[in-house]
């Protein structure tokens, strides 16, 4: 057993910073320690904070110089420790990274519940394959989940359309019909619309409005008429008596 | 509503209500099926005389380009007998997956949900 | 080039593949399906990537069976490529093969008179890459593929 003077003179000679320091001695003081089965967990989480503090090669340098210092050190299992430790740090890393990938991508394509039984998507940026698809992806999901009835597009971020981007906006605008939304575009600049036509693009399928408040008169027009049909439709099947002595009240 | 009576070339469900008929779609379409599905929703038309037929397709995952063929084909051939066919429920993947393919629909009349499907079908 | 690719690929073996489905009666068509969507489920795809492929699978199914009445169905899974994972189907086939290759994936363009003539378009639609190897008589081969989009 080493006296723990020993090893914080050890552990001050190898950290660099007092945070190190305190670190190591932790460590060392935990490795030389009592031997039991808890006390891998307890070692190999200091050896994350070192691994946070450190670089992996520094960390093993210093691992290392330390199995040179002392003969007992047991240099093998400390290894395979730092390994697991170090390991645990990249996949939490990685999944912070995707995690911001994905928020980030969120945030590029904002989708707002902008009035009753309305979104609106602001579309932002140059649009890729990928990032169509998920854009589509998301309105989509968002749609059924919210059962909005019309779907605001704005391009007006979009700083180019061609036909690659034209057919990925066709897509989505067919996909939300088939879920039974209705889609009105807007933001669409004299140089884009310029483009369109000449490649043939021409949106046929959806209603274009002039900008963001036309847009938005039309979207709450279409909400309105359709709140009103449905509660005509009830008024008429309490008339005509369905529903009455239903036993499968489950519609 | 009362439910139609079964017989046992029944693949589907089919309830009337009023002047509909609602048929919930709650069984994988393979070629087959879908074949009688068509088969039965025409004959289903005809005893009932109905206006519209509401098909609920909440729970059919995968809708590939034969049973969007024999959809449109079957409201076709309900239109010929004074019957529109309106699709509901279609889940946010298939929309997805029918929209890339260059699927439309077109003979359907799409609807949000139930309620949005009856006032379709009550429209003159 | 193409003859012995075709070659090739017909010739391969279950054991390279994570799911092999023979296609020889209508409901294999359905059985096909419902195995690429499992595999892609498995593989972490999106729900709506998951439903691209079991269509594409379903098409080529389908085709499988009108045209060439069996072949088989192979699905493998691709680890990290330099774009990252993604799932390989080929559809292989020893029927009358396709004269014109093209003209099949032309949308609209169909032999068969209950069909919107989109299967083949649709399929090369849905997936990231796609490729046809087809000699009369000898067979047709399809080879696509979709990568898993990661976020």
């Amino acid at each position: 057993m080493h006296a723990p003077q020993n090893l914080s003179a050890l552990a001050r000679k190898i950290g660099r910073t007092p945070a190190e320091t305190q670190l190591w001695e932790e460590f060392l003081g935990k490795l030389f320690a009592a031997e039991g089965a808890q006390e891998e967990a307890a070692l190999t989480s200091t050896l994350r904070s070192l691994a946070e503090e450190l670089e992996e090669e520094p960390l093993a340098a210093k691992i290392a110089a330390l199995a040179a210092e002392l003969p007992e050190f047991p240099a093998t299992r400390v290894f395979q420790l730092a390994l697991k430790a170090c390991g645990e740090k990249r996949r939490e890393q990685e999944e912070t990274l995707s995690h911001l990938r994905q928020m980030l991508a969120e945030l590029a394509t904002p989708i707002i519940r902008i009035w009753t039984d309305m979104l609106l998507v602001a579309m932002i940026g140059n649009i890729d394959s990928q990032r169509a698809q998920d854009i589509a992806e998301r309105l989509l999901n968002r749609v059924s989940s919210t059962r909005a009835k019309v779907v605001i597009v704005d391009v007006t971020g979009v700083p180019m359309i061609d036909t690659v981007v034209g057919g990925f906006l066709i897509e989505m605008f067919n996909a939300t019909r088939l879920l039974g939304a209705e889609v009105i575009l807007t933001g669409i600049k004299p140089e884009v619309a310029h483009t369109l036509v000449k490649l043939g693009v021409d949106f046929q399928t959806v209603s274009i409005a002039r900008d963001l408040e036309d847009a938005l008169r039309r979207g709450i027009a279409l909400t309105m008429e359709e709140t009103r049909k449905r509660r005509e439709l009830a008024l008429s099947l309490a008339k005509s008596g369905v529903g009455e002595n239903d036993e499968r009240g489950a519609f | 509503m009362k439910e139609a009576p079964s017989n046992p070339e029944q693949v589907v469900p089919v309830l009337q209500i009023a002047d509909f008929l609602l048929v919930p779609i709650q069984i994988d379409l393979d070629d087959k099926t879908v074949g009688l599905l068509q088969e039965q929703l025409l004959k289903e038309i005809a005893r009932t005389r109905a206006k519209a037929i509401i098909l609920d397709v909440r729970m059919v995952e995968v809708i590939d380009s034969y049973i969007s063929y024999t959809l449109s084909e079957t409201a076709a051939m309900a239109r010929l007998m004074g019957c529109r066919t309106i699709l509901c429920g279609i889940r946010p993947p298939v929309a997805l997956t029918l929209a890339q393919m260059g699927i439309a629909l077109g003979e359907l009349s799409i609807a949000r949900d139930l309620e949005h499907a009856l006032v379709l079908a009550q429209a003159p | 080039m193409d003859l012995e690719k075709l070659e090739a690929i017909l010739a391969s073996q279950s054991h390279e593949f994570d799911v092999v489905v023979r296609i020889a009666k209508e409901e294999d068509i359905a059985v096909a399906r419902q195995m690429a969507k499992k595999l892609a489920q498995e593989m972490g795809f999106s729900l709506a990537d998951t439903t691209k492929v079991a269509t594409a699978v379903s098409e080529l199914a389908r085709n499988i069976y009108r045209y060439a009445q069996q072949g088989r169905i192979m699905l493998r899974k691709k680890e990290e490529g330099k774009s990252g994972p993604s799932m390989e189907i080929i559809a292989a086939d020893q029927g009358p093969g396709i004269p014109d290759v093209e003209l099949v994936l032309t949308k609209g363009y169909t032999t068969y008179e209950r069909s919107l003539g989109i299967g083949l378009s649709g399929v090369k639609r849905l997936m990231d890459s796609f490729a046809i190897y087809s000699a009369p008589g000898r067979g047709t081969v399809v080879v696509a593929e979709k990568r898993r989009r990661r976020f």
